[in-house]
């Protein structure tokens, strides 16, 4: 119990100043290292793409034999600025046709192939110069299995030591670590020949790999992350493509990618071990087993020369493509690198991935705010922006006022939701890569008019409908080709379970649709399918999607009779956040809680989330942002965009267009985009949408809203400034700091986004003002065409600002080159706050006089007391005297 | 007679300065190694509290806060007689180490002065909390004074600890802590919370800066005593010799005064 008294000591004064300003010393090395890190980075050319011709060559006696050469490409679309789990895509061509086509190539699963193309994670850089510790090998590559790793077989099978490139050291019984692991940790038989290939951690622990316990902890059986190493396939062309998903040292710590470890992506095309000359090398010379582009369900064994088992031998590690990738800064260096308190943005989730990028651009700058996005709902951020517990708001449509101050809403980002699907179609064929939906499908799903299974045949109202979406006879005509297995995971659409804009654009969709609106009020679609009696008639649109269903089955299993629970309601199992969502498709992991599970079988039943989707038979579907959607590389459906005026009695495809998210047709929608009054938002209302064949419609425009009058100054100047920098710099096109990722259509003062950005202009200065007269939104005076056009700038309301939206005075208006960065007037620095009176949504004033003057006020008059009594007494001697 | 009066007014205020700044300290040392050994023996045994509802005054936590040397255990409750003991935790938010915000009060300048460094703290320094779920490591994400903006909304699996007390501030700085101050510290490894705690049952009397109204029955009682010790002295006097007198009134006037001094405390705000 050691405590101390000290008060006030000049001493303690100046060390706690030195302690303050350790730290501070310590943020300046790191924020320069990474601004000098960051700067050539993001100036690198993005992307990547290399020749080589790769042979095999058979030793014959002495003279060498290419028995094989090929002149293999490999491209990657992104190789900076990565985050975690962001998915790149890596195409090849010129390789060898592979064969034995495995259902599952990820991981383990992808062993038995014949010459397929392994792509893999390795930390570190291929570059002969950089120390060893940098240097990347095969003990820094990840893989999430020991079988990928490490090989313990007869001799007469050990093929890497009849490698024509193996050195002296392989072909000893054991090799590939020195020292040897004790026999307690690998069990070593002395009959076979044993190769490892340990791992070697980011924190320099190594890893034997010689079983499953010696692995990393991010290689346990099940598990956070699937696998992403994989054993690709390419046709009979010798071309391929995948998606591979990068990890962070967030998502594998062991692996250790971060903006300060560099790693690579290392392909390496499966050629067959080149081999050296002798009876013994017989195993080492085979071709293959299986014909070029067959299947190998079965998993029946492979020939291990051509097998992508030996990816670390000599002769395939020397074939390999070294891909350098650069990390972005975590997601929360904000955090860890700026001590300053946060000015907290909140609102739609749609910005997520912008904010992502944009926050280290305001908290490295020391002369910028710290910007942190905190997602809300869109409701529950305007309420707190209109009580002044929050400055601004992320919405993406207007909002009824509750307070008398002026709302102003500056179009910050285009972006919008998708549904993002993985879809497997039958026979190992690959996965669906255009997948259709109508408004009804949609409505089918969220209206939860699918039984899903036994258990929901017995719903009343519901009887005969299809299982799942993919039983759907309207479903098959739109996707044909798919297979026909029921899951419950296709009876549904994974969704929101907050009010969002997101799902009230979703239902003003569905609204507009006539064919959906019959299906939900209750007329069956042409086969006969009828909407879920609870859900008949619901009001459309909705922000917060309801789940209405109690239908309990009734059966006769232990867990169900314990766990009682809606069983279409389990099945939609909404989430909250819509990075979920996204999660949840890429890893093709249904949220459904509809399995049964007891750890032992003394414990009661539990209900939980059923297994990922098996690789071949996969299906789910989620509504997903568009940011998101792009980040991790989620295919989205195309989604029909016009559709017949009435509904049909029978199902054509014919007369209706189908849109997918694409920088075009979020242009399309955004020319459709109305604005009734300056400072506004604009509407893209679904009817004009449905005229308009080429705009996507789950297109959505999302604003910083802020109060127009009655703001601090500090927080004006900061929200001001926010749209500024968002609007000019943040709407520039990459993936370093502040910029903007795919997924959103950037504002750009000519185009379709022109008004927007004009708008967002006009919504800062009057923020910065805050002059705009309260409850002012009914004045008729406003001049409509102020925000949609150019010359509408003569409103006398406007506030005295050079108005941008006039093209002939472009000095005047603040342009991409004036970002005001470093411009002061635009920085709330901390001094001003002082004097100005304390900011709402911030720290309340509290205090006590008594409790700060009582101990000075006693000391001084005891003090005063006893000198006066002291007087007193010597006077009262003297007079004694 | 004019010269005691003003030596009985220096004594009166120059006793209760020195029982606020050093003897209380004295007296909440005591009661940290008596809370402690209660707190240990409750770990121990797998009966310290994890929910709601302990009485005020028991312990509920050990804090230590190593940058600032401070260690201590936490009290149930905020009222000006809790926080005499140590830190209290505020009744109405979850224990620390617990999933959810937990606020913490402590004095500033007085008794012990356990939060009289909490404005040295900086951004990630680390606060350590045993609970009777286990330890956890809060990490502390600034200093809040009035007019600062509100810490960012917590994660749903984060756990935050906010440690409140007196800022020393104005003139003669060391003792007048006059101002509100907060730390707020962050766990993303909270435990998780084993009851909600109760919603508006606060009282008053428990939030930052405030009195205990309750004292003054109690305060009546010590000073009717104070006096009846006086009335004592004066007769005693009469028969006896003075330093008999005052060998014997004097322990009993020092723990009455004490006693009294205590007692006043809890009228006073209950961070300074």
């Amino acid at each position: 119990m050691s405590r101390r008294t000290t008060i006030g000591g000049g001493l303690l004064v100046a060390s706690g100043l030195l302690l303050a300003s350790l730290p501070a010393l310590g943020f300046e090395t790191v924020a320069s290292a990474i601004s000098s890190t960051s700067g050539p980075a993001a100036a690198a050319k993005d992307g990547y793409s290399e020749t080589k011709t790769l042979t095999r060559v058979f030793d014959n006696e002495g003279q060498p034999l290419v028995v094989d050469e090929r002149r293999v490409t490999v491209k990657v679309n992104r190789t900076q600025e990565l985050r975690g789990r962001e998915r790149i895509r890596v195409s090849w061509t010129g390789a060898h046709p592979s064969a034995a086509r495995a259902a599952n190539p990820f991981g383990e699963g992808g062993l038995a192939q014949e010459y397929p193309v392994v792509i893999l994670q390795c930390r570190g850089l291929d570059d002969p110069d950089l120390p060893a510790a940098k240097r990347l090998s095969p003990d820094t590559c990840w893989t999430s299995t020991r079988m990928q790793r490490s090989q313990s077989v007869v001799p007469r099978v050990a093929i890497w030591q009849q490698d024509l490139h193996a050195t002296a050291e392989d072909k000893q019984r054991q090799s590939g670590m020195r020292p040897w692991p004790s026999g307690e940790q690998c069990v070593d038989i002395t009959s076979f020949a044993t190769r490892l290939t340990p791992f070697r951690a980011a924190n320099g622990t190594v890893y034997p790999a010689c079983s499953a316990e010696t692995m990393p902890p991010e290689a346990a059986v099940g598990a956070a992350f699937p696998p992403a190493e994989v054993a690709a396939f390419s046709d009979a062309k010798g071309a391929g493509e995948v998606k591979y998903e990068v990890r962070s040292n967030v998502e594998n710590e062991s692996l250790g990618c971060s903006d300060k470890v560099p790693c690579s992506l290392v392909v390496i095309p499966i050629m067959g071990l080149s081999c050296v000359d002798g009876a013994d090398a017989r195993e080492c010379r085979q071709h293959g087993r299986f014909p070029a582009g067959s299947s190998n369900f079965a998993n029946e064994g492979v020939d291990a020369a051509v097998s992508p088992v030996y990816w670390w031998a000599r002769s395939n590690w020397r074939n390999r493509f070294s891909v350098p990738l650069t990390f972005a800064l975590p997601p929360d260096a904000c955090d860890v690198l700026d001590p300053r308190p946060p000015v907290g943005f909140y609102g739609s989730e749609l910005l997520a991935q912008a904010s992502l990028q944009w926050a280290p651009a305001y908290c490295l700058n020391k002369k910028r705010f710290k910007f942190q996005h905190s997602r809300m709902s869109d409701k529950a951020a305007f309420k707190l922006m209109e009580n002044g517990e929050a400055v601004a708001a992320f919405v993406s449509g207007e909002r009824e006022r509750s307070g008398d101050d002026r709302v102003g809403y500056a179009p910050t980002g285009v972006s919008g939701f998708a549904v993002g699907y993985i879809v497997d179609r039958p026979e190992n064929a690959g996965e669906f890569t255009d997948l259709r939906l109508t408004p009804r499908l949609l409505a089918k799903l969220l209206t939860q008019s699918y039984p899903a299974s036994a258990l929901g045949v017995g719903h009343k109202g519901m009887k005969g409908n299809p299982l799942s979406i993919n039983l759907d006879p309207e479903f098959q005509a739109l996707n044909p080709g798919l297979d026909t297995i029921s899951r419950e995971a296709a009876a549904t659409v994974l969704s929101l379970s907050e009010s969002s804009d997101v799902i009230s654009t979703l239902t003003a969709y569905l609204a507009e649709d006539p064919e959906a609106m019959a299906f939900v009020d209750g007329t069956p679609d042409p086969w006969g399918m009828r909407v879920n009696p609870t859900y008949r008639g619901i009001d459309l649109p909705t922000d917060d999607w309801p789940l209405l269903d109690t239908y309990v089955p009734d059966v006769d299993q232990e867990c169900l009779k314990a766990n009682p629970a809606p069983y279409l309601g389990q099945v939609a199992a909404p989430v909250n956040t819509l990075r979920a969502i996204a999660e949840a498709v890429l890893d093709a992991w249904p949220n459904v809680q509809t399995r049964c599970d007891r750890p032992t079988p003394t414990d009661p039943w539990k209900l939980g989330r059923i297994d990922r989707q098996g690789m071949g038979a996969r299906m789910m579907l989620g509504i997903v942002s568009l940011g998101d959607a792009e980040r991790f590389g989620l295919r989205t459906a195309r989604l029909q965009a016009t559709g017949p005026a009435k509904p049909q009695s029978r199902f054509t495809a014919a007369g209706r267009v189908f849109t997918g998210p694409d920088p075009v047709s979020l242009a399309h929608a955004v020319r459709l985009a109305e604005q009734d009054e300056t400072y506004e938002p604009f509407t893209i209302s679904q009817t004009a949408l449905r005229r308009k064949a080429k705009a996507y419609p789950g297109t959505m425009i999302v604003y910083t809203a802020a109060r127009l009058s009655g703001m601090a100054k500090a927080d004006a100047r900061t929200v001001a400034e926010f749209i500024r920098i968002a609007t000019t710099e943040g709407q520039r096109r990459g993936f370093g700091n502040g910029q903007l990722p795919g997924g959103y259509l950037p504002l750009s003062r000519t185009g379709a986004t022109g008004p927007l950005l004009r708008s967002a202009n006009q919504v800062a200065a009057a923020v910065l003002e805050q002059k705009a007269p309260a409850d002012q939104d009914d004045d008729p005076s406003d001049d409509p065409s102020n925000g949609n056009g150019p010359g509408g700038d003569d409103d006398p309301d406007d506030p005295p600002f050079p108005d941008p939206s006039d093209p002939d005075e472009p000095s005047d208006a603040p342009s991409d080159d004036d970002v005001p960065s470093g411009s002061p007037s635009a920085s709330p620095s901390a001094p001003d706050s002082a004097e100005a009176e304390p900011a709402p949504g911030s720290t309340p004033a509290l205090g006590s006089t008594w409790a700060g003057r009582l101990l000075p006020i006693l000391i001084s008059v005891g003090l005063v007391a006893s000198v006066v009594a002291g007087l007193a007494r010597a006077f009262s001697r003297g007079g004694d005297h | 007679m004019f010269s005691s009066i003003f030596t009985m007014v220096a004594i009166c205020s120059l006793w209760f300065v020195a029982q606020m700044l050093f003897l209380g300290g004295l007296a909440q040392e005591r009661s940290q190694d008596l809370l402690y050994a209660e707190y240990r023996e409750q770990l121990a045994a797998a009966t310290a509290p994890i929910e709601p509802g302990t009485d005020p005054g028991r312990p509920v936590a050990l804090l230590s806060i190593p940058d600032i040397g401070l260690h201590q255990v936490v009290v149930e409750g905020t009222a000006s007689g809790d926080l005499l003991a140590g830190p209290g935790h505020r009744r109405d938010s979850v224990l620390p180490g617990q999933a959810g915000a937990s606020v913490v009060y402590g004095r500033a300048s007085t008794y012990g002065a356990p939060f009289a460094e909490l404005a040295d703290l900086t951004a990630g320094d680390r606060i350590d909390v045993v609970s009777g779920q286990g330890s956890t490591t809060y990490t502390v994400r600034g200093v809040r004074r009035a007019g600062d903006p509100l810490p960012q909304v917590l994660e749903p699996e984060e756990g935050g600890l906010t440690l409140v007390s007196g800022e020393r501030a104005g003139w003669w700085s060391a003792l007048s802590p006059g101002e509100v101050l907060y730390v707020d510290a962050v766990t993303r490894k909270p435990f998780p919370s084993a009851g909600s705690p109760p919603g508006e049952a606060l009282p008053e009397s428990e939030k930052a800066f405030a009195i205990d109204q309750g004292a003054l029955p109690t305060l009546v009682l010590c000073l009717a005593a104070l006096i009846a010790l006086t009335l004592g002295v004066i007769a005693a006097r009469q028969r006896w010799s003075t330093a008999l007198v005052w060998v014997i009134a004097s322990p009993i006037a020092v723990a009455l005064s004490w006693m009294s001094t205590d007692v006043v405390m809890r009228l006073l705000p209950n961070l300074m």
